[in-house]
């Protein structure tokens, strides 16, 4: 088979890695990290890739994607198949599958999620995706204390701060997914050092490729892929599903 | 009765000082509380909201009116509760069990605060059966639960089922919101509404409330 594999920045590793042990030909398209932020603003972003490789006669698109605060909802390809994992986000599809990570998310609340590629691409390529930069810019999260004080004032601009990075308060315990990519070691010698640097409890899960690895190899499972026939839509399930089709 | 235009402008420009000062000024010169809160803050805070629908507000100042809103309230809740006047409604409000996103929530909460409503802040990662015990010591007409991830929204079902069970879901309406949630996802799980914006839940809370 012919497949193409869009998938996001940060399980790129991953599917570099896991794509070439595929007795398929695999063509990956990364885009970068952090199309979530934009809400249902990702799914233009997505949906402009799948139609770009929609008349490319492969077999099937691949989706590295979850259900990603329903980003990925509402995709769909005129022509090809579209394969998506079962999963709510990166961290269900590096977890293996999401009820790994449903299972370690109810014994672990609050709990900050780092893998090799949230350290790696923690401050993704804007130059990729012009309107994000101007999304966050109206939401304001992403701008420092001087940015934000600059246009608020040193009073609310410092309230602003405080408001935006209060959540980082909130958790309690970081957990590195190590996934076994060649940065693995790098990138949890930093998510240890943030750990530390927040005062957070650090934590190590084993990742697992599985779920990438046979979504390479075609090995789709019903039960762990949502399989979307061309002209049907992806639907979130809000189930143990995950994610459907209408 | 006449709006005060200095309290007016200080919530709409998001300045926290100065609502304190117009307030503590209006108290001064006796003016009713309720009426500064009907008259000027209810008004101030739809202006919020209109200027948000039209995408010349964003978050962060959505964030300075609630808070300059808060700070006028300061002043003006133990008066009211002082001389006896009620709030048009008492609110329960909370971030859903697993979920620690509250800067949306934290923002209807302000808005709702501004609108005249007594809120009771849960906080973040709140289990259903602090919603249950909150509601039924607190008797709110309304409960709101906010979710950010998708993982998290089924605790909103599993809170509504909560208060079903502890025989309180017909004594309050249920609203939720958050940026996963819908219309559809409030209709299965038997809310009983949802907004997609702060200023969309204030108009909402008041479409659900019995007319005074």
């Amino acid at each position: 088979m012919r497949l193409k594999a869009i998938v996001c920045q940060v399980m790129s590793r991953e599917v570099e890695f896991v794509a070439p042990r595929s007795p398929h030909s695999v063509e990956i398209e990364v885009l970068t990290m952090g199309l979530h932020d934009l809400g249902a603003g990702m799914h233009s972003h997505l949906q402009a890739r799948i139609d770009a490789s929609d008349a490319g006669g492969y077999h099937a698109i691949l989706l590295g994607y979850g259900l990603c605060g329903r980003g990925t909802e509402g995709l769909c390809a005129r022509s090809t198949p579209l394969v998506l994992p079962r999963a709510h986000d990166c961290i269900g599809i590096l977890m293996g599958g999401h009820r790994n990570y449903q299972a370690y998310f109810e014994g672990h609340p609050g709990v900050y999620y780092r893998s090799p590629g949230w350290i790696e691409f923690q401050s993704p390529d804007q130059s990729l995706q012009p309107a994000m930069t101007a999304m966050k810019q109206t939401l304001g999260e992403r701008r420092t204390r001087e940015e934000l004080i600059a246009q608020y004032g040193e009073e609310n601009g410092s309230y602003l701060f405080e408001q935006f990075t209060a959540y980082r308060r909130h958790y309690s315990g970081l957990t590195y997914i190590s996934t076994g990519v060649p940065s693995d070691d790098d990138c949890r010698s930093l998510a240890r050092a943030e750990a530390e640097r927040e005062a957070w409890a650090f934590e190590e899960v084993r990742g697992s490729l599985a779920l990438l690895e046979r979504m390479m190899a075609g090995d789709w499972d019903p039960e762990k892929f949502l399989l979307v026939p061309p002209g049907a839509t992806v639907r979130a399930a809000l189930s143990d599903d995950v994610v459907t089709t209408s | 009765m006449p709006q005060n235009q200095d309290l007016y402008d200080a919530v709409v420009n998001g300045d926290a000082k100065k609502a304190r000062a117009a307030t503590q000024a209006a108290l001064d010169a006796s003016t009713p509380p309720m009426e500064l809160i009907s008259e000027s803050m209810v008004p101030a805070m739809d202006e919020v909201g209109r200027l948000f629908e039209a995408e010349e507000y964003f978050v962060p100042e959505l964030l300075l009116a609630g808070r300059a809103m808060k700070n006028a309230m300061e002043l003006l809740r133990p008066l009211m509760i002082a001389s006896g006047q009620k709030f048009s409604a008492r609110v329960v409000i909370g971030t859903v069990k697993g979920d620690l996103h509250d800067i949306g929530k934290n923002i209807v909460a302000s808005m709702l605060e501004g609108g005249g409503f007594e809120v009771i802040d849960l906080g973040a990662d709140v289990p259903p059966e602090k919603f249950v015990s909150a509601v039924e010591e607190n008797k709110p007409q309304v409960v709101c639960m906010s979710a950010l991830l998708t993982v998290t929204m089924p605790a909103m079902r599993t809170t509504i089922d909560a208060l079903k069970s502890a025989g309180l879901r017909d004594r309050v309406k249920v609203l939720i919101g958050g940026a996963p949630v819908t219309t559809e996802y409030a209709r299965e799980i038997g809310a009983d509404g949802y907004s997609e914006n702060a200023s969309g839940a204030v108009s909402l809370v008041k479409s659900l409330l019995p007319a005074a």
